[in-house]
């Protein structure tokens, strides 16, 4: 379950300074999935250690095998 | 008999013993593509010339292994030589690659025979869309229904007998969701496991490549040729690779599973409504597959992780800001050339920040760490798959991806091998659920698969249209 939390103006900011040009039934059908873009930052977004890092690591390719 | 019907571990036998030629094979599969494709809609390209050079060229040949002369498919995003490679796309609807993937390099050097190339959801994201140049492939079980996808059109031809196996690809459960509507069998491998070069990608650090078949040793069949180091993949893993068919056993003593039933039984409502809730006849049909496991010998135990939606969301959202980032230009500058459902999804990764892709990312190095400690003592874990039979194919809504449960995603988050197999029916649609498993151990979790495939027969019933054709039984 997402609730629609943006006004349309609002949305076209963002729409804007994304740079899409869209007709007015993709601004209205992303302005309903937007959310979907709200709840999974919501998801995302909470208090976590700073030391909770994403770990990445690297891995180099060895040569090529015979 | 019609070779169609044997598995690929059967029509190995045959071909080995000169009971049956890979010419036969390959045109009695020919011969079924062009009676029922055009009411499954599985291919977007049929190479019959090639496919029955390739079968006689097999003739007189040493025996390569299991896969010589067994005729497969692969999903259209992944790239072949000279052969038009579309991504399900108007964007490449005339791009003719001049390499091959990897993966069909290695599943070729192995014997196997290419029948053709099978459709796809737009860039692996954008379909069941009517709006696209080939037509959604319908579920073999009852046309009128939704196969998933996005590996739609390969899990359709195996699942009615028009290949013997084939490539799919799987980001948020592109494999697994398939297999399941379908009543097949798919592996997502650990990521690293199987080259994902030459195939195109929807997102880089959770796509994944792996085989849909109509049983687990067929799949351990093709994971044979397919697992390995690829130096060019830069995601591939340096890992070895075991002897997967002697794995398989038809007993499960000593073998612990970890069972997930909070996604399914609690956090699926609590997190997407009721319109996620299982089916009463899936809820019954996982009980008894838990049973089953149990019968076979395994000791099963509640596994308690984050909520389904922490696993979830931290995946999709990943999956969108990667997949904007590669579509990014053309969605600015040539949006008349996608179709509707991947536009208006994919586009929604615009109006993520860099920040919430980090936390999203600092959020799945939290649940790997979960999952693995979860595994601690434990050989495996199963968990839902599709909670409920495959819905009618008109009634996908645009944002399906984000505004349902999912059961598949946590898995590409965590990277860890899974494999679908089928647990039951309902209203004549299958069911299935999902084995997981730790890093690179996909021997481990088709263990767990052939053994309860050995207890079972949900693997063996086949659709009605899988029926061998008129006069070929």
């Amino acid at each position: 379950m997402a609730d629609q939390t943006i006004s349309s103006e609002r949305f076209a900011v963002l729409v804007e300074q994304a740079g899409l040009k869209l007709t007015p039934e993709q601004f209205a059908e992303l302005h309903d999935g937007y959310r979907f873009v709200q709840r999974m930052q919501r998801v995302v977004r909470r208090a976590r250690d700073r030391a909770a890092e994403p770990a990445h690591i690297f891995v180099h390719p060895r040569a090529e095998r015979p | 008999m019609d070779p169609t019907q044997l598995t690929i571990a059967e029509a190995s036998r045959a071909i080995a013993d000169g009971s049956l030629s890979p010419v036969a094979l390959t045109e009695a599969y020919l011969d079924r593509i062009a009676a029922l494709d055009g009411e499954l809609h599985s291919y977007v390209l049929v190479l019959r010339d090639q496919a029955i050079d390739a079968a006689r060229s097999l003739a007189g040949r040493p025996r390569q292994g299991a896969l010589h002369g067994i005729p497969i498919g692969l999903k259209d995003i992944y790239k072949t030589r000279g052969i038009r490679t579309t991504a399900g796309s108007r964007r490449y609807l005339d791009h003719t690659p001049d390499q091959d993937a990897e993966t069909w390099v290695r599943l070729r050097g192995a014997g196997a025979i290419l029948l053709g190339k099978q459709e796809t959801h737009e860039f692996a994201i954008g379909g069941p869309d009517f709006t696209l140049p080939f037509a959604p492939a319908r579920n073999p079980w009852n046309t009128a229904h939704y196969p998933a996808g996005s590996s739609s059109g390969t899990a359709v031809a195996v699942a009615a007998g028009l290949c013997a196996a084939g490539m799919g690809s799987d980001t948020g459960g592109s494999i697994r969701g398939p297999a399941a509507y379908c009543g097949i069998v798919g592996l997502k491998p650990t990521y690293g496991r199987v080259s994902r070069r030459g195939v195109f990608p929807l997102s880089y650090t959770l796509d994944h490549c792996g085989p849909l078949t109509r049983t687990v040793e067929d799949c351990a069949i093709m994971m044979a040729a397919l697992a390995g180091y690829d130096p060019q993949d830069p995601a591939s893993a340096d890992v070895p690779v075991p002897d997967y068919r002697v794995a398989l056993t038809s007993r499960l003593d000593g073998i612990r599973i970890g069972v997930i039933r909070h996604f399914h039984e609690h956090d699926a409502v609590a997190a997407f409504g009721p319109d996620s809730a299982p089916s009463a006849a899936y809820t019954a049909a996982f009980d008894a597959a838990c049973h089953t496991l149990e019968a076979l010998g395994a000791r099963l135990v509640d596994v308690k992780l984050s909520p389904l939606i922490d696993y979830l969301d931290a995946n999709r959202l990943i999956m969108l800001a990667e997949a904007y980032a590669l579509h990014e230009q053309d969605f600015r500058e040539r949006p008349q050339d996608f179709g509707h459902h991947m536009f208006a999804r994919i586009a929604l990764g615009a109006f993520l920040t860099a920040a919430d892709y980090v936390e999203a990312m600092r959020q799945r190095r939290e649940l790997c760490v979960e999952f693995a400690r979860a595994l601690d003592g434990i050989d495996v874990m199963v968990s839902a798959n599709s909670t409920g039979p495959a819905p009618p194919i008109d009634a996908i809504p645009t944002y399906s991806t984000f505004e349902r449960a999912s059961y598949t995603g946590p898995y590409n988050l965590t990277g860890s091998p899974a494999l679908s197999v089928p647990i039951g029916f309902e209203g004549g649609l299958p069911l299935a659920f999902q084995i997981a498993g730790k890093p690179f151990d996909e021997a481990g979790v088709m263990r767990v698969g052939h053994a309860f495939e050995q207890a079972t027969d949900y693997h063996r019933q086949r659709p009605p249209i899988a029926a061998p054709l008129p006069g070929r039984s």
